[in-house]
């Protein structure tokens, strides 16, 4: 191939293009949807649930108090701190429950497959950001909300290239 | 008594003709490492590559944790590629306690890595599109990464650092049809990166700026100890995934590319035609996987190795052959845990290649030899 015909063909490659679609996810304004709820795991099988690994969730009345998400979390980013709570379930007697700092959290969902109390689980939610440091810090109190996602864009394949549909 | 000093900082004789040239530790070029360059006019006479500039310690860090633990910062070295760098250090682990990993398990892995390799490749080609000024290879290949990125999200529940493998297999079994969802993102992927082919393979523009640069001879690199697509570049037919098949990469169907040239260009060639052929290893793991089974061995909370052992396991990662040395002394953390990387070893080819080329190729000799500074340092 001569080099006239290749700038050609390179050209016409990119031109092409410009009767596409873009490829672009609007992201404040669309966001892609995820498999289920979030990252889960069954302590029974010991095979985790596919989802995304965003923030996590705290069942209050599932929760013993246990302390081993913090356990497994000591060797990875120590994120997890055991802070008391007020005496309100009878199977949490030292009545503590994690706080996560989502400022060392580095989302590897390693708590959740620790959890033998299907107390712990990870959503969808991944916009945490905060103005301060102490913003970070969700109190058990915070990790008990579900949270509010309003996810539906996802990746649409046609003859004329993929667009996020 | 000789001060040893850094390399950049040892006082050098003055020739009226030869500059020193400082490129990086922070220029868009060179990543987090800097190329110490002589240059008499236009063409460099020497190269010293000084890495280091991002060392953190993993295989330190690696000594305090235990068999588990381990996992998700062992993956930091590269983001991108994280699959594949946790594969050795986890098929390692597996036999230190021997454990038996699921067939379906194999088979997720396999996929798995594979969709890693080509985002990571895609990084890659994106970045050497804007060394060469080529904006369009910038732009595409970081837009179509996004296919795969969508599916590796599916499957792990993360963009990057998935996470995903353990000692036993894998966290979590694929989400439901994601058989078919798979299949066609990785269809119309491949049909996208075929389109490259027009635009940058095929362009003469590209091909006289880096075919006949930085030639490395077929003798050399084996005698530097390069790996991966270097070493394929050059007329070795080495792959790890046919040579020391792990896993069930014997069971696939696939073939190794090998050019002959050596120069950048067969360099820069290779990872987009690697890309090809991980579409067919995940078509065709897609398709003889079995449908159900376990994906995960139950382990014991904190799994101990048997005595004094060590073992050394390797794969084929995004840039060359990854290597794991892991000792135990029976206690769960490992006593020792080494990676053997493969930028490292094919930075060594640098300065040998850049000798007698023009500067404004360095970029291109640079970034073709598939450096990660990230993972050179630890």
């Amino acid at each position: 191939m001569n080099t006239a015909t290749g700038i050609i063909k390179a050209l016409n490659s990119g031109i092409k293009h410009l009767a596409i679609k873009r490829f672009t996810l609007r992201y404040p304004e669309e966001k892609l949807k995820f498999v289920g709820d979030g990252y889960q795991f069954d302590p029974s099988t010991g095979v985790g649930i596919a989802g995304y690994k965003g923030r996590h969730m705290l069942f209050h009345d599932h929760c013993t108090g246990c302390q081993l998400c913090s356990i497994a979390c000591e060797g990875v980013a120590e994120a997890i701190a055991m802070v008391k709570v007020p005496e309100e379930y009878k199977h949490n007697k030292k009545a503590i429950m994690p706080q996560i700092d989502y400022g060392k959290c580095v989302f590897c969902g390693l708590c959740v497959d620790a959890c033998p109390f299907y107390a712990l689980y990870m959503t969808n939610d991944y916009e945490l950001s905060s103005f301060s440091k102490e913003g970070l810090i969700y109190t058990p109190a915070q990790l008990q909300v579900k949270p509010f996602v309003s996810q539906d864009s996802e990746i649409k394949i046609t003859d004329r290239g993929a667009t996020h549909g | 008594m000789t001060k040893e000093l850094l390399p950049g900082l040892a006082l050098q004789k003055v020739d009226e003709r030869i500059m020193t040239l400082n490129v990086g530790p922070q220029h868009p070029g060179s990543g987090h490492m800097r190329i110490i360059v002589q240059i008499d006019g236009d063409f460099i006479v020497a190269c010293d590559p000084d890495p280091g500039y991002v060392h953190r310690g993993e295989e330190k860090m690696a000594e305090y944790r235990n068999y588990i633990t381990n996992i998700p910062h062992l993956e930091r070295p590269v983001i991108h590629d994280s699959c594949n760098v946790l594969y050795p250090y986890v098929l390692g682990v597996e036999e230190l306690l021997g454990i038996e990993v699921p067939e379906r398990a194999k088979y997720i892995r396999v996929i798995a890595s594979e969709l890693n390799r080509c985002v990571y490749t895609m990084y890659w080609l994106a970045i050497y599109g804007i060394f060469l000024g080529h904006s369009t290879m910038f732009m595409w290949p970081a837009g179509d990464r996004e296919l795969l990125i969508d599916l590796l999200e599916k499957m792990t529940g993360a963009r990057v650092t998935h996470a995903h493998f353990v000692p036993g297999g894998v966290r979590n079994d694929l989400p439901p049809n994601f058989e078919d969802v798979c299949l066609r993102q990785v269809n119309y992927f491949e049909k996208r990166i075929k389109e490259y082919a027009a635009i940058f393979y095929d362009n003469p523009i590209l091909i006289a700026r880096t075919a006949n640069t930085g030639v490395l001879s077929r003798e050399d690199a084996i005698r530097l100890g390069t790996t991966g697509s270097v070493l394929r570049a050059s007329g070795v037919d080495y792959d790890l995934r046919k040579k020391e098949p792990y896993d069930v990469y014997e069971e696939l169907d696939f073939q190794t590319n090998v050019l002959k040239e050596g120069d950048s260009y067969a360099r820069s060639k290779i990872p987009w035609l690697d890309m090809m052929e991980s579409c067919r290893i995940i078509r065709h793991a897609l398709q003889k996987m079995p449908k159900s089974g376990s994906v995960r061995v139950k382990l014991k909370p904190n799994p101990k190795g048997k005595g004094l052992n060590s073992v050394y396991k390797r794969v084929e990662s995004g840039r060359g052959s990854l290597g794991c040395y892991i000792v135990s002394d029976g206690k769960p953390e490992p006593y020792r845990v080494k990676l053997s990387v493969p930028s490292f070893r094919n930075l060594i080819a640098l300065p040998y290649l850049l000798k007698g080329e023009k500067l404004g190729n360095m970029p291109s000799v640079y970034w073709s030899l598939n450096y990660w500074p990230v993972e050179a340092d630890r």
